[in-house]
């Protein structure tokens, strides 16, 4: 076990180190120049090249990728073009916001979805079951920019229930939540129907049934655990799309999150900026997808970590 | 048991950030995005300028005519061609309670032209040879050669001698003070009890930074939002009209949408083929049915209220037939089997209006015989094609055009890129000479007539088919008395506004 954690951990580092080059390759490669974007267009050559020089944007690629890299190591990630402020210290600075938005999303996705996906296995085929397909069928194809101001007019501008944009206090974070964790949701509460109906037919459940346990703790307790497995799987996956739909629904909501840095930083080509977003959300994802695989272990103890 | 748990971590981390209510008697303006630096010495963007201007006023500041007025200072002097002999307000005061100086300008101005400033502002101060401070409130700021534009650069805001970093604790001597800016939400500023200018009626402004339009617009309606000014779509006017709480302002603007031709192509360097397109062009459908009647037709880059328009330039109508026998004496004859006579492609960017627009200029060309094709990109690729000449047609958007110079800028012979922004190589040897003058002539009256000339000649030569001037639209609640629209979109007005009801 341990061993397997140590070689798990340890293959974290070429992963991030891929996502690093790609990203820098990337972000350098795309036309468009911070300089340009910084002194506008009425500024005169010579201080753009100035400027360029002052940030090091003259040398070549190779040269600004070993002087990232070499900064990297020292656990330096650069500062902003632009502001010059510490690239760490704005992004630690948004992510509270995401989290909170990610993890508000999470739970709504897996409230919503876990017992309307038993429900719908429990009364297969029947009208709560053809609804539940409908309503999954709806939160996949609606897209969150268009959900969004939806749920904006009505609980916000008809009903008033909910704040209509910004981050302060529990109330404002639901309409995002629903929003960004709505195609989770959808997604969800298909796998748990689709999970526990494998089971249902299995000997341990109709063990319980035979032991006169009623059907809401066999389908909760025994169908439940055993069905967890996919599901646990697909929350991790789906996490990295949870942060990427985080772009759009935090534009939306005016929720001032590591997504929104992000495009903001993409727009004025802020490059230290862009590699430290995309850098810590790698590191986000990829520390998900591990604990999800020991999540496993413990869900399943046929699953044994140190193959 | 677990999840519990989690559930309540959950509910937790979500309350853990405070909501705070708006505060009496202060306006709260959605905008966009939030402004990247609050040094005047720095900021270029629209936002930054805007709400740096509140902070730190300038020597001189434009009207609502773009006419510069005197703001720090008292009064200016041409002491000769090149020597300006300025005299500052006296007693004036900073936020910090310093008082503003001579030495504050000489600082402000020096730390902009210092080889090591990083500041995008120094090509504008550049013509300065020297600057001497004569008394405690007047000095004299002596050029290397005449040149006529250079009082509109000292509109930029004036520091306290001696600051280094401003950006997060700005200190101006304007008519609000900053409180607090978080990035990413919301940036706060309260009014300044000294301002020399007689102290605000509002208590603070509130710049919340809502970066999606119909948010935006929803907020203003629900009432969180006091004020909402450009970008504003067109499309959405009508329902904003329709809001019975809601007001709607316009105002003609500066900035000024063209087709931009590249002369270097072989069919687009005959000025035949130039003319046929714009005389193939409606602009008046697209203002109307597009851009709601939220653009004014234009043949020039100068806006009408500035002194500098030439009201006498001949309008540009559309006319197909006119434009068809262009294209036939041009050397393009009309094909029999419906092909088209040429074809060209025209570049935009992903701008959903600009490329509706461009799809309309298509079929609008079709009909006189060009196919046009339309290809549209991210605004980094694109800008950067449009840049290096790689273009054939292109549409884009001057910016808050105040001093005719900018036709130096983009049509003198020497300003192809990277040294100005005369993208489609124009090449007029007169035009070159009156632009050339016009940067060395003082007199106002002598000034206008080389401008006037120079509009004529470009309307005539059509390195651009204008097509039209923005006008500046701001909604608002009725409670919000006294904002006025500037054609340059400055929020100048702010420091007289009231809101009635005091919330």
């Amino acid at each position: 076990m341990r061993s397997w954690l140590i070689r798990r951990l340890f293959l974290l580092f070429p992963t991030l180190f891929g996502v690093i080059t790609c990203v820098f390759l990337m972000i350098h490669l795309i036309p468009g120049d911070p300089v340009e974007i910084m002194l506008g267009e009425t500024a005169v050559a010579a201080d753009k090249e100035l400027l360029r020089h002052q940030l090091g944007l003259d040398k070549p690629i190779a040269t600004q990728y070993i002087l990232y890299l070499g900064n990297l190591l020292k656990g330096d990630i650069g500062s902003s073009i632009h502001t010059q402020e510490p690239v760490f210290d704005e992004i630690i600075s948004r992510w509270p916001a995401t989290a909170e938005l990610a993890v508000a999303a999470l739970f709504f996705a897996i409230l919503f979805s876990v017992p309307l996906g038993i429900l719908s296995a429990a009364k297969k085929d029947s009208v709560v079951d053809r609804g539940s397909l409908f309503l999954s069928l709806f939160g996949i194809a609606m897209p969150n920019f268009w959900l969004g101001p939806l749920l904006i007019i009505v609980f916000s501008i008809w009903l008033g229930w909910f704040p209509v944009s910004g981050r302060g206090g529990f109330l404002s974070v639901i309409l995002p939540a629903i929003t960004l964790g709505t195609a989770m949701a959808a997604i969800l509460l298909r796998l748990t129907r689709s999970s526990i109906l494998e089971v249902a037919d299995e000997d341990f459940i109709r063990a319980a049934r035979a032991r006169g346990q009623n059907e809401f703790l066999v389908y909760s307790k025994h169908a439940l655990s055993n069905a967890l497995l996919p599901v646990v799987t697909i929350v991790g996956l789906q996490l990295g799309a949870l942060l990427s739909g985080a772009v759009i629904t935090e534009t939306i909501f005016s929720w001032p999150g590591i997504g929104r840095l992000m495009i903001e930083s993409i727009e004025a080509r802020d490059y230290p900026m862009v590699q430290g977003c995309m850098l810590s959300i790698a590191t986000c994802y990829v520390v998900v997808n591990f604990l999800t695989d020991l999540l496993y272990a413990s869900l399943d103890p046929r699953i044994r970590l140190n193959r | 048991m677990k999840f519990k748990k989690l559930l309540f971590l959950a509910v937790f981390i979500a309350s853990c950030s405070p909501s705070k209510p708006i505060p009496p008697n202060t306006l709260v303006i959605g905008i966009e995005s939030g402004p990247k630096l609050l040094d005047p010495r720095f900021a270029t963007d629209a936002i930054s300028s805007k709400i740096t201007s509140l902070i730190y006023p300038g020597l001189f500041k434009r009207n609502k005519n773009l006419g510069l007025v005197p703001n720090l200072a008292a009064s200016v002097e041409l002491i000769d061609e090149k020597t300006y002999l300025i005299k500052l307000k006296e007693g004036v005061k900073f936020h910090n309670g310093k008082e503003l100086t001579a030495m504050d300008v000489l600082y402000t101005y020096q730390s902009i032209i210092s080889p090591d400033s990083k500041s995008p502002k120094r090509s504008a101060l550049e013509k300065i040879d020297k600057i001497e401070i004569n008394r405690k409130y007047s000095l004299t700021i002596k050029l290397k050669e005449p040149h006529a534009p250079f009082i509109a650069n000292l509109t930029i805001g004036i520091i306290p001698a001696g600051s280094k970093e401003l950006t997060k604790k700005p200190i101006g001597a304007g008519p609000f003070r900053f409180v607090s800016y978080k990035r990413g939400s919301m940036l706060a500023l309260k009014k300044n009890e000294n301002y020399f200018g007689g102290a605000p009626k509002l208590d603070g402004l509130i710049f919340k930074i809502l970066p999606d339009e119909t948010v935006r617009l929803l907020e203003l309606k629900k009432g969180n939002v006091h004020l909402v000014s450009n970008p504003i779509t067109p499309s959405v006017i009508p329902w904003l009209e329709k809001q019975a709480s809601l007001k709607i302002e316009k105002e003609k603007g500066t900035n000024v949408s063209y087709i931009g031709f590249n002369m270097n192509d072989p069919v687009l360097k005959n000025l035949k083929v130039r003319k046929a397109i714009a005389h193939a062009v409606n602009r008046h459908a697209i203002a109307k049915h597009i851009m709601k009647n939220l653009v004014s037709e234009t043949e020039s880059l100068i806006t009408p209220s500035n002194k500098y328009f030439n009201g006498k330039l001949k309008k540009l109508k559309y006319d197909p037939a006119l434009s068809r026998k262009l294209l036939d004496e041009a050397g393009y004859p009309k094909k029999a089997d419906g092909e088209p006579r040429f074809k060209l492609v025209y570049k935009t960017s992903k701008n959903p209006t600009r490329k509706k627009i461009a799809e309309i200029f298509g079929e609008q060309l079709r009909q006189v015989g060009i196919e046009l094709e339309i290809k549209s990109f991210e605004w980094g690729t694109f800008f950067s094609d449009i840049k290096s000449g790689n273009f054939q047609l292109y549409s884009l958007t001057w910016v808050g055009i105040a001093d005719p110079d900018i036709y130096h800028y983009i049509f003198h012979s020497k300003s192809v890129p990277p040294d100005g922004a005369n993208r489609g190589h124009y090449k007029n040897y007169l035009v070159d000479q009156l632009l050339e003058s016009g940067r060395r002539e003082m007199d106002p009256r002598k000034r206008k007539i080389i401008y006037d000339e120079v509009q004529s000649i470009i309307a005539e030569d059509f390195p651009y088919v204008h097509l039209w001037l923005s006008v500046n639209v701001a909604a608002m609640s009725r409670q919000v008395k006294g904002f006025e629209i500037y054609p340059d979109e400055s929020l100048d007005s702010l420091k007289r506004v009231t809101l009635e009801g005091g919330r």
